[in-house]
């Protein structure tokens, strides 16, 4: 054997072999950036707007579009930290009310505009998000669910008692005043218009991390965190980074949401079931940590909800929360990956049929 | 590697000691690796090399003793911070992202030099291709063999860019062939002026390496100096081959 007279002449063929230039088609890099994943995303929001214009005359679809987009754009939110970075938050309704608190309140008092609104709504909401978050980002799996699901309970406290700026639990109260610069308006297809921006946006900012290294480090930290170290990332930096512009986005979601039904109080903005816990739910039936999936998640839940809702509500109450839960059921026993990755697969086996 | 004595070690251990509880894994051991080094530690299973490593890459805080990186203390720095200073490592049990494909494992490791997605994807590309996975770049590293697990942990390693590379038995559980080619891969990796610090089993590879080498039993340095030299140490071959046998 060549190893035992230590003779590195012996081995150069292999050598050769290891630093034999390859073939051109080999070298082609399995990497899609940021572009490549363009056509495919302009595409899915045009098929959004071509669906929002054709129910542009029935006000009941529009509804349930722009709720549908909405919790799209929140669930998308939601995967860059639960899903991406794998830190399966359940406080991001303490966000949402963050944000939805904030636009209201200047636009109330200060007569700003909730477009302008949004902007302080993301900051703050992001603040508040990296200063929870920062104590119990060392709580692995379940713990960190837990923790940050009792932050929800903590802030529901603090929002009912903090009248001056949630109005307690009266409640608060946005009058209807229309016009673009108060983001109020007379008709529904402008709500859909509005979410379907929020929903292209957070899309965006999806994309735009998962194909840069802000999006491989939060995966990687979602794998494993030891070798994520050895790799020289700082594992707490890139999970404060991932939940900051997470909860940035449900932040401008939450203003966007208060704007639309203008009347809310801390124990509707602040229900597990109705927002914080929801978001996960939708990208875990789309398909976790992928683009798509909360976007596909959402345009199933949301519908099959408020159709159950007019259906079966007035018989049996909770009759929409069954059939979350049926469907979150069915997505953990039959697709790991969501309709995603359920999908993806279905294509790879129509695929072998299709060539045999 | 003719160096003047006077250059400072890239890497100096000071009387490292580690415990847990009543066991001391590692016990008194000071080395110094030199730029452009290939230094093999041996030593019988449960010896504390694995331990060792992890004091040196920040893992595990030692009880006792220092690590001198260029001359400054790194002691009590995070494995990421050492890291991004230069100490790269593999793990004995291969730790691939799974849910990413090969080539974004060596994404992940390359972005630490190269922030853009197109350089990360250059230098991983061509990290991949010098272990020899360039064929695999776009499989899953779940799906991945024994091998290429340890091929993807030198990979990952080697994106970035480190000043010195820790290698934990990645040659062991392969067949003769496989450790033909990773050991060719650290030699000529090696020639190319990498400095490598390396747990290795097989004697066969460490003795052609045939630099320095370091022999650990119970924690404690047991020897020290030339492949062949501590290789025939009488006190190296008991312990060494009489455990083994055990
Ligand atoms: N985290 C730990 N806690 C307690 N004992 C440990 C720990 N890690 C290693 N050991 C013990 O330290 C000794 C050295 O282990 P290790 O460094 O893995 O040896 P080697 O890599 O040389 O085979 C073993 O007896 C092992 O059981
Ligand atoms: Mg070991």
């Amino acid at each position: 054997m060549s190893l035992e007279n230590g003779d590195h002449k012996v081995t150069q063929p292999i050598l050769a072999s290891l630093t034999r230039p390859q073939p051109a088609t080999a070298r082609l890099v399995p990497v899609k950036t940021f572009l490549g994943e363009m056509p495919l995303a302009l595409l899915v929001l045009a098929m959004l707007l071509g669906l929002v214009t054709l129910f542009s005359g029935d006000s009941f679809t529009l509804n349930t579009l722009a709720t549908a987009l909405l919790f799209a754009g929140l669930s998308s939110a939601w995967n860059i930290i639960g899903g991406f970075g794998g830190q399966f938050s359940l406080a991001h309704s303490v966000f949402f009310a963050v944000g939805a608190y904030t636009t209201a309140n200047l636009y109330l008092r200060a007569g700003v505009s909730p477009w302008l609104g949004l902007i302080p709504a993301a900051a703050l909401a992001a603040l508040v998000a990296c200063v929870l978050s920062w104590p119990v980002f060392r709580l692995r799996g379940p713990f960190f669910a837990i923790a940050t699901m009792a932050f929800t309970e903590v802030a529901l406290a603090l929002g009912n008692y903090m009248e001056w700026a949630t109005g307690g639990t009266r409640g608060m109260s946005i009058p209807f005043r229309p016009g673009l610069a108060n983001m109020i308006f007379r008709d529904r297809f402008s709500y859909a218009l509005l979410m379907l921006g929020f929903a292209a946006l957070c899309l965006m900012v999806v994309i735009a991390i998962k194909r840069s290294r802000l999006g491989y480090y939060l995966q990687a930290v979602r794998d494993n965190e030891q070798a994520a170290r050895a790799a020289g990332i700082d594992v707490l930096r890139v999970k404060l980074k991932g939940m900051a512009i997470s909860a940035a986005l449900t932040g401008i979601g939450g203003g966007l949401f208060l704007m639309q039904v203008r009347v809310a109080d801390p124990s509707a903005l602040l229900s597990l079931f109705d927002f914080g816990v929801k978001f996960a739910l939708i990208a875990l039936i789309g398909g976790l940590g992928t683009i798509y999936g909360p976007l596909l998640g959402a345009l199933l839940v949301i519908p099959l909800e408020s159709w159950l809702r007019a259906e079966l509500g007035g018989l049996m109450p909770g009759a929409n929360l069954i059939a979350l839960s049926v469907c979150l059921i069915l997505a953990s026993l039959f697709m790991k990956q969501g309709i995603v990755g359920a999908s993806g697969r279905l294509a790879i086996l129509a695929g072998r049929r299709w060539r045999r | 590697m003719t160096e003047p004595l006077q250059t400072q070690p890239l890497l100096s251990v000071r009387g490292l000691s580690k415990r847990f509880g009543g066991l001391v894994a590692v016990n008194d051991v000071s080395f110094d690796v030199q730029q452009g080094d290939l230094v093999s530690i041996i030593g019988p299973n449960g010896a504390g090399k694995t331990t060792l490593f992890n004091l040196l890459t920040g893992q595990l805080a030692p009880s006792a003793g220092h690590v001198l990186f260029e001359g400054k203390g790194i002691g009590t720095l995070s494995p990421d911070r050492r890291a991004r200073l230069g100490l790269g490592r593999t793990f004995q049990i291969s730790q691939p992202l799974v849910s990413l494909s090969v080539i974004e494992n060596a994404m992940v490791g390359a972005f630490l030099h190269h922030p853009g997605l197109a350089a990360a994807a250059r230098r991983a590309d061509e990290v991949l291709h010098l272990v020899g996975l360039s064929d695999r770049a776009g499989v899953r590293a779940g799906t991945l063999t024994l091998s290429e697990r340890r091929r993807l942990e030198v990979a990952r390693a080697l994106a970035t860019d480190p000043r010195i590379v820790l290698l934990d038995e990645v040659m062991a559980g392969l067949n003769p062939t496989e450790v033909v080619e990773i050991a060719d891969l650290v030699e000529r990796l090696n020639r190319e002026g990498y400095t490598f610090l390396v747990i290795e089993h097989n004697l066969k590879v460490v003795r052609r390496f045939s630099r320095r080498v370091i022999v650990i039993e119970r924690g404690a340095k047991l020897a020290e100096g030339s492949a062949d030299d501590v290789l025939r140490d009488p006190r190296v071959v008991e312990a060494y081959i009489g455990r083994k046998r055990a």
